[in-house]
């Protein structure tokens, strides 16, 4: 039971304290904390350009310096739009397990963490919608899933969380950081990364002790199960990234082939890489996966279904 | 909804075929989600291709799964 190995791990409880108190000193009043400017100048960076998906790739010689100003927009409002979404699903998720049997202990965590969430949420869809008039909604998974053991369910939605905040922060990192973007988007980007940092390290610990849980339980069958699940996962959200939606407000032709394109290009390989290099070295370290090999499971369905 | 010949539709099979390379064939009333040709995580690049290949725009928030059950609803509604 996830339960006792939480009580028996003083290492994770030591951090849980920490986590909880640092939450409590850092709390800011969100609604107060950004300068919103009426309108952003549009000829300029509204995402890192080694960020968009078009970067490094033959399509990106196609456009002028306009389109691709204009598509690093569009890419921005699609990757706040992501977080929205993304929330949405981790809110209802922890919200499901908080003060539950197994969960006692980090229960108090997860007020802050749905609080914040909760917040998050807020200035991205603020975000989108004062300055892309727009949240792009995200197709939700559908159709039939295999049923999984509860440790393998709790396992997976904890690690599905896990990556989406790394991979949100891998952007908020660099676009905080980038001096060629307006002060408000890398404002939004720093205090989300800054937010996400403790949210990391909690799932990072969460997801490593929900992990020896499972191995103690699960079959050689339901770990291979799990693990290319994950797998997929890791391809699935990369590819909510390529946005044909985007593409065809960015005024590009043939989005759908572009798309295309732009997915099957060696530097986008590269990119997931680069964007999951943090997460697979923790996934690695830990054993839940056992190689780096993302490009095989593309192809694949029906297997390690959630 | 536009009406097409089923070539279009046949590119959706297409899709599907070489997602699955045990599989020869696809029945049009075959029961794709059930029948495990389309599963969650794939569900969203299935979408997408029935998308491109109708030509019709869909509403991603007005979803009826029952519209994609099989490549015979798919083409009832999209094409």
């Amino acid at each position: 039971m996830i339960s006792e190995l939480i009580s028996k791990d003083d290492r994770f409880q030591e951090i849980l304290e920490r986590l909880n108190r640092k939450s409590v000193e850092d709390y800011y009043n969100p609604y107060r904390m950004f300068d919103w400017p009426d309108s952003l100048p549009e000829h300029q960076w509204w995402m890192s350009p080694e960020l968009t998906t078009t970067f490094g790739t033959d399509v990106a010689p196609e456009l002028d310096r306009e389109q691709l100003y204009r598509l690093s927009r569009y890419e921005s409002i699609n990757f706040y739009s992501l977080n929205v979404d993304g929330i949405r699903e981790l809110i209802v998720e922890v919200t499901r397990r908080i003060h539950t049997r197994g969960f006692e202990i980090p229960s108090e965590f997860f007020h802050h963490f749905i609080g914040e969430e909760n917040e998050h949420m807020w200035f991205f869809a603020e975000f989108c919608l004062r300055y892309g008039k727009k949240i792009y909604r995200q197709l939700e998974p559908a159709g039939q899933g295999n049923t999984w053991s509860d440790e393998a369910a709790s396992f997976l939605v904890f690690v599905r969380i896990l990556l989406f905040e790394e991979l949100v922060d891998h952007f908020n990192s660099t676009m905080a950081a980038d001096e060629r973007l307006h002060d408000t988007i890398r404002a939004v980007n720093r205090i989300h990364h800054q937010d996400e940092s403790r949210h990391i390290a909690f799932g990072r610990e969460l997801v490593s002790l929900l992990f020896k849980d499972l191995q103690a339980k699960a079959s050689e069958e339901e770990l291979r199960r799990v693990r290319e699940y994950l797998k997929r996962y890791l391809n699935y959200s990369f590819e909510s990234l390529f946005n044909p939606q985007v593409y065809r407000d960015a005024g590009i032709p043939e989005p759908f082939a572009v798309r295309r394109r732009l997915l099957a290009s060696p530097r986008s390989a590269e990119f997931q890489l680069q964007v999951f290099r943090k997460p697979l070295n923790y996934l690695i370290k830990t054993g839940i996966l056992q190689d780096r090999e993302l490009s095989l499971s593309r192809a694949s369905v029906g297997q390690g279904e959630a | 909804m536009p009406s097409k010949t089923s070539s279009n539709v046949d590119a959706v099979r297409n899709w599907l075929l070489a997602k699955h390379p045990e599989r020869t064939s696809i029945a049009p009333d075959e029961d794709l989600i059930g029948s495990r040709l389309v599963d969650s995580l794939s569900f969203v690049e299935f979408v997408l291709t029935v998308e491109e290949a109708s030509g019709v725009e869909i509403d991603h928030e007005a979803i009826d799964l029952a519209d994609f059950r099989t490549l015979e609803a798919i083409e009832r509604k999209y094409f």
